[in-house]
């Protein structure tokens, strides 16, 4: 055990590293977007002094570099800072907006991860039959599907004609069903393929073979011997996806009009509300580091020949 | 006011590859019919019930004095002080009647004496001076309202407002909420907040907000005091009303027409024909108090030569624009204010029509005398060895890219080369200030002529860069020019130089489109942007 909490000190550390080299990208970012708050904060008209009022008020008549210090000196006591046009916390905000888009991605992670592994061993089982070449075709349209597009498919057949799911807004788990198959399309497809070529290795593996001629039963021999051996790069897949599941809720929030960090997310970047842009980028960072060092822990539950040294 | 729901662009994390996707959805979505012939039973109207109105944009906050812009969404809890009717005429609504001083500085208002507070408390003239020395202090518009002074409660219903100079646009300022009597208990309690809870006298109250999703708010039982041309001055008709902030098109037009929302407000102008099929919707125009213009950045030393700018107004046909870009949902402009905007002058109207009528002919004409020629014979003239090119800069707006399209071909028609740059609103209006830009697409909105001052004044002009010394005088003359009749003629002349030495090319004013469905008494008032919501029950 004092190896593995040697190792999860480093990783926190290096996790620290990672998380100011964020804050840096994130400022420079948000400062090299054209566009300025003050001009939605002021209305269409503003006077030169209600401008210059602005901005000082808002501490950007300040060099960038004096802002960022001042930001990091700020997000180290843990404030994220207030949002220009709310006046609401940013971490307020934040606790408002994201239960919604943590179900959603929990959701669309589990059936992403339930329907790709499935699929995908399927197709590695019955390879180059017609079921592969099914199974590799419509992860491939799932893929590649643009969200948006799947969504308003979704909403038309099951909210619109159907009417068994409300077409918009969120109103409990029911109404996060059609938006979380939305979201997991893409990386049930990815989930699949990967389960696929990485069973498909697995199965050429002399262990495989020794198994079967010990006479053990062949589902046995896929899950056990099998599915445990092709797990890990799977998983690294599904720690990744969860990064771009957090970016795929932007979309899917919008067109279900759902009140998630994503639609926070696109809000504030349209009016160019700095705090809320640098406080939603840099909690996504955080996140998805946290969810990959819990996916590298997890390793060692399918393989222990993985050591963390 | 126009403002884009959708954004394209992305923003990357760098180092962790998460893309931020902002949301873009296609607009052209066919939905099929359903074609269901049942004939609908007679609907009867009744009262109570929960009105539900889908609003394009969500406001920051419910604090109209911390607001930027007002609409349906933000001002229920809110009356106005004075109003105009639906003809347009300035008529008196929580002030009964109102006065100005001889040399314009102080205006006394009367209130009346009927008006309760949502708390009970009744409206005094304390309470309104409370409320507008607030304005004047924390608003971020606070500088459309004038040089405020001073303000006095001269009796229990006499509020007086003193300006350090005459300020005629502050009647228009009446209009809307931005200046409104709050609830000074509430304002004592809530202090910043009050957007939170606020309580003031308008037909609605006790707002329940739903950041990103919706706000509720349910009936003054005890409202009496409607707009003098309403139906109902009374309380209103329904129980609640609620606005949803549907961000996706396709959405929004899927929710009405399965029947969840009452009033559907900005239809996208491409969907109306799909609408006005489903049985019971009702298609409701109005046209907006501002237009949409392609500008000059007259500061370019392209655009100093006036005949460039004639000639490229010459060379714009509205009517394809207004027929394929807006689907017909819009009026073609060639002056400089629109007929919804106090100061709108049909002679000078037609004097622009008749200056600037499409004609190509003359706009080639017009560009040889500047000394533009095609050199090369590739359908693009040149000056002094150089193309006519210029960058026509708009936001990623569906209508306006349509525009940009049709304008593209249309001036390539006298050998000019558009080249169209999308990008978001936000970067459009910083590029413009900064003066980066040469040809735009852009609109303005505002119920009072200063919007003239305001685009034009030398130090104001903050987008087309404009700059005229007799037009800067005239403008500040009719700021203070209290006289309605010679405020007006004020106006003419300055329209008169904007004319002939265009700053902009006007092109079309917006009717905005409302889809209604399941309800009847549906007003909106062209002149102050009011819906009539107390008039309104539901049939179904």
């Amino acid at each position: 055990m004092g190896r593995l909490h040697r190792y999860l000190f480093r990783r926190l550390l290096s996790l620290l590293g990672t998380l100011l080299g964020v804050t840096i990208l994130i400022f420079l970012l948000v400062q090299l977007i054209p566009g300025d708050p003050v001009q939605y904060l002021l209305g269409e008209y503003p006077t030169e002094e209600a401008i210059a009022a602005m901005n000082a008020q808002l501490g950007l008549d300040q060099p960038w570099i004096m802002r960022y210090f001042h930001y990091v000196g700020k997000l180290l006591q843990g404030d994220l800072g207030t949002s220009y046009f709310t006046g609401i916390t940013v971490w307020q905000e934040i606790q408002d907006r994201f239960p919604i888009t943590l179900q959603l991605a929990l959701y669309s992670i589990i059936i992403a991860t339930v329907v790709g592994i499935i699929i995908g061993m399927i197709a590695a089982v019955k390879q180059n039959t017609w079921v592969d070449r099914l199974v590799v075709f419509i992860s491939l349209l799932g893929i590649s599907a643009p969200g948006f597009w799947i969504a308003l498919f979704l909403i038309w057949i099951f909210a619109y004609q159907l009417s068994i799911f409300p077409i918009s807004g969120y109103d409990g788990f029911f109404s996060l069903v059609l938006p979380s198959i939305t979201l997991a399309l893409g990386g049930a497809g990815m989930i699949a393929r990967m389960t696929r070529s990485s069973m498909l290795d697995v199965i050429k593996q002399e262990y495989m073979r020794t198994a079967q001629a010990k006479g053990a039963p062949r589902t046995s021999v896929i899950l056990m011997h099998g599915l445990q051996n092709a797990i890990i790069p799977v998983m690294t897949l599904i720690g990744l996806e969860f990064g771009s599941l957090l970016a795929g809720a932007i979309v899917t929030e919008t067109v279900f009009s759902l009140q998630g960090l994503g639609s926070l997310a696109i809000e504030a970047i349209g009016k160019r509300d700095l705090p809320t842009i640098q406080g939603i980028v840099f909690f996504a960072a955080v996140l998805f580091a946290l969810t990959n060092l819990l996916v590298d822990l997890l390793y060692t539950l399918f393989d222990p020949r993985i050591k963390y040294e | 006011m126009m403002k884009s729901r959708r954004a394209w662009g992305s923003l990357a994390s760098i180092g962790l590859s998460m893309t931020l996707l902002l949301a873009a959805c296609s607009s052209n979505t066919s939905v099929s019919q359903n074609n269901s012939s049942t004939p609908q039973p007679p609907a009867t109207a009744t009262e109570g019930g929960t009105l539900v109105v889908a609003a394009p944009v969500e406001p920051d906050t419910l604090d109209s004095q911390k607001s930027t812009w007002l609409d349906t969404t933000n001002s229920q809890a809110y009356d106005s002080f004075l109003s105009r009717d639906m003809q347009g005429k300035l008529v008196p609504h929580l002030a009964e009647s109102w006065e100005v001083s001889d040399d314009g500085k102080v205006w006394t208002l009367k209130l009346r004496q009927d008006v309760k507070f949502h708390s009970g408390a009744p409206l005094t003239a304390e309470a309104a001076k409370i409320s507008i020395e607030r304005f004047a202090e924390i608003s971020p518009v606070k500088d459309l309202a004038g040089p405020i002074e001073k303000v006095e409660a001269a009796d229990p219903n006499t509020v007086k407002i003193t300006f350090k100079e005459p300020f005629a646009p502050f009647a228009n300022m009446l209009l809307g909420t931005f200046i409104t009597p709050l609830d000074p208990e509430r304002l004592k309690e809530k202090g910043d907040q009050f957007g939170e809870a606020p309580s003031a006298t308008g037909p609605f109250m006790n707002p329940e907000t739903k950041r990103g999703a919706s706000v509720t708010y349910v009936k003054n039982p005890d409202y009496k005091w409607g707009q003098v041309y309403a139906d109902n001055p009374g309380a209103p008709y329904v129980d609640k009303i609620v606005f949803r902030f549907l961000k996706d098109d396709d959405t929004r037009i899927l929710e009405f027409k399965k029947g969840t929302i009452h009033i559907l407000q900005e239809v996208p102008t491409t969907y109306v024909q799909e609408l006005q099929a489903v049985p019971g919707v009702k298609i409701e125009t109005s046209m907006e108090q501002g237009m949409k213009y392609l500008g000059f950045n007259n500061q370019k030393e392209v655009f100093k030569d006036v005949r460039v700018k004639q000639a490229i107004a010459m060379a714009v046909d509205r009517e394809p624009i207004v027929q394929y870009a807006l689907s017909g949902f819009a009026k073609p402009i060639f002056g400089p204010l629109p007929p919804t905007i106090p100061g709108h002058s049909e002679k000078i109207e037609n004097m622009a029509k008749e200056m600037y009528g499409y004609n190509v002919e003359k706009a080639k004409q017009l560009l040889a005398e500047a000394g533009y020629t095609d050199s090369n014979g590739d359908g693009i003239l040149e000056k002094d060895g150089k193309p006519f090119s210029l960058e026509l800069l708009l936001m990623d707006d569906p209508v306006l890219q349509r525009v940009a399209q049709i304008l593209q071909n249309q001036l390539k028609e006298i050998g000019l080369d558009i080249r169209i740059a999308v990008t978001d609103a936000a970067t459009v209006k910083d590029r413009a200030i900064k003066g980066n830009h040469e040809l735009f697409l852009l609109y303005f909105g505002l119920n009072d002529p200063d919007i003239l001052y305001l685009l034009m004044e030398t130090s104001n002009s903050k987008r087309v860069h404009y700059s005229d010394p007799k037009v800067d005088e005239l403008l500040t003359k009719g700021r203070t020019t209290l006289k309605e009749e010679e405020r007006m003629k004020v106006y003419e002349e300055a329209m008169e130089i904007l004319v002939k030495n265009p700053p902009w090319v006007p092109l079309y004013v917006t009717e905005s489109v409302t889809a209604t469905r399941n309800i009847e008494g549906y007003k909106l008032n062209p002149f102050t942007g009011d819906i009539l919501f107390g008039d309104i029950k539901i049939t179904k």
